[in-house]
């Protein structure tokens, strides 16, 4: 398959354009995954001032009842965007939605955990604690199932 | 949420029915079984030693006047133990503290609808065997609990593994545990009968090695220190100290009686009371690192 990178200065959003002889379902598989892929960076806040930080920032989103938070390694930021538009934005194969309230990024986990009141913890990079709910679990081992780890 | 309460719904009508159905037959059971048998019935605690085997115990029969009634509070209590049996499984939708305390409402609920058709329904004669019959559900209870829980730590495995981590721990860390078993086995099995053989052959009146100084200084010593090693290595092992009073139980019969039935606490709680010791230390050792 032959790549073509196309550079267009001042093109805000990537557009990919696939080059076929016939529609087949090889295609329409590419064609949705492509879809999928939700590269761009994610615009938060501190305090007043916007940062526009890459995904792979972000160890989860959570909302604290105020509103939605990102935690980065260093950095709590404010989203001014609601937990289900995160989910469409960020990229199905490193992000997850673990309970109603928090979205992580699988990358950062570092141990997964099981209390004996039947809690699931997530440690992120060994320092941020998220819990799974346990509805969720399927939905997190079906996106764990999409090749994401085998993709490394 | 609709769905699920009409779910429930169905369940709790099934549930209610089956039970209202199944109490006659399981008292005509047991019934013909008392007739046939009337020292095991005793053994249970009933009272259905009167007469040809019914679908109301005789005494329930005589107690409301007439056996129409006493049938029909059966079919209500029953069918009021089987709606909340049926619910049985609802509370592990739950996490955390939700699952507990819903599990406990739900044992809370079970219990005292047993108790009462157990009570009302003459099915057993004496309070204390209502006590028995709940300390069996309880066991019930807690192996349900067990059996969920190690198939929510097959998940947390899956999920591990899926993630690229160590797989982590066995379930209830028994693998972690078992290279314990041996050095338990030869503290509160072999040791007690040496002791009491030095006891039987060397000392004349008072067994003061295997009656004294083994169960209230050895053996809460010993476990204790053993517990600390493993917390130390392993964590919180809760089945250390399960194992530890298992073990040593035959002794108690062996060597005693039921009244040395506490001898199995001497060892369990320090061997409990170290490994969580062990296991403290265990976490604040690389912190001062």
């Amino acid at each position: 398959m032959e790549v073509e990178l196309r550079l267009e200065p001042g093109r805000q959003e990537l557009k990919i354009v696939i080059l076929a002889g016939e529609e087949t379902e090889e295609l329409r598989t590419l064609a949705r995954e492509l879809e999928g892929l939700a590269l761009g960076p994610v615009p938060v806040w501190l305090g007043e001032e916007r940062h526009q930080l890459p995904q792979s920032a972000f160890l989860r989103f959570y909302t604290d009842g105020k509103g939605v938070s990102a935690q980065t390694s260093t950095v709590t930021y404010t989203v001014r965007l609601r937990l289900y538009e995160l989910e469409e934005r960020l990229d199905p194969r490193k992000f997850v939605r673990i309970s109603n309230s928090e979205i992580v990024n699988l990358d950062r986990v570092t141990a997964v955990d099981l209390s004996l009141a039947g809690t699931i913890r997530m440690t992120l990079d060994g320092q941020a604690a998220a819990y799974v709910s346990r509805r969720y679990v399927k939905k997190i081992k079906e996106t764990l199932h999409l090749g994401r780890r085998g993709a490394q | 949420m609709m769905g699920n309460k009409k779910q429930w719904l169905i369940r709790i009508f099934i549930g209610g029915l089956l039970g209202a159905l199944l109490a006659p037959v399981v008292v005509y059971f047991f019934g013909s079984f008392g007739v046939d048998r009337p020292e095991a019935s005793q053994a249970v605690g009933s009272l259905w030693l009167e007469g040809i085997p019914d679908i109301v115990a005789p005494a329930m029969v005589r107690a409301f006047g007439s056996a129409g009634l006493a049938a029909l509070v059966q079919s209500l209590l029953a069918g009021v133990f089987g709606a909340v049996a049926a619910l049985a499984t609802l509370p592990f939708a739950d996490d955390g503290k939700e699952l507990i305390v819903h599990s406990l409402a739900h044992f809370a609920a079970t219990a005292l609808s047993f108790s009462a058709l157990l009570w009302v329904c003459r099915w057993v004669d004496e309070p204390r065997f209502i006590l028995l019959w709940a300390g069996l559900l309880a066991l019930l209870y807690g192996l349900v609990w067990l059996g969920r829980w190690i198939g929510w730590y097959g998940e947390v495995v899956q999920l591990r593994t899926l993630l690229g981590l160590d797989p982590g721990p066995s379930p209830l860390k028994w693998k972690e545990t078992l290279p314990y078993l041996p050095f338990i086995l030869l503290v509160c099995d072999l040791l007690p009968l040496v002791l009491a053989w030095v006891d039987r052959t060397f000392v004349v009146d008072v067994p003061v090695f295997s009656g004294l100084l083994y169960p209230y200084l050895l053996l809460p010593v010993v476990g204790f220190l053993s517990g600390l090693s493993l917390g130390k290595r392993q964590g919180v092992c809760w089945l250390y100290p399960l194992a530890c009073a298992l073990c040593y139980l035959p002794m108690v019969y062996l060597l005693f009686n039921s009244s040395a039935l506490f001898h199995c606490f001497m060892v369990a709680v320090p061997a409990l009371m170290g490994n969580v010791l062990g296991w403290l230390y265990r976490r604040a050792v690389p912190k001062k690192r």
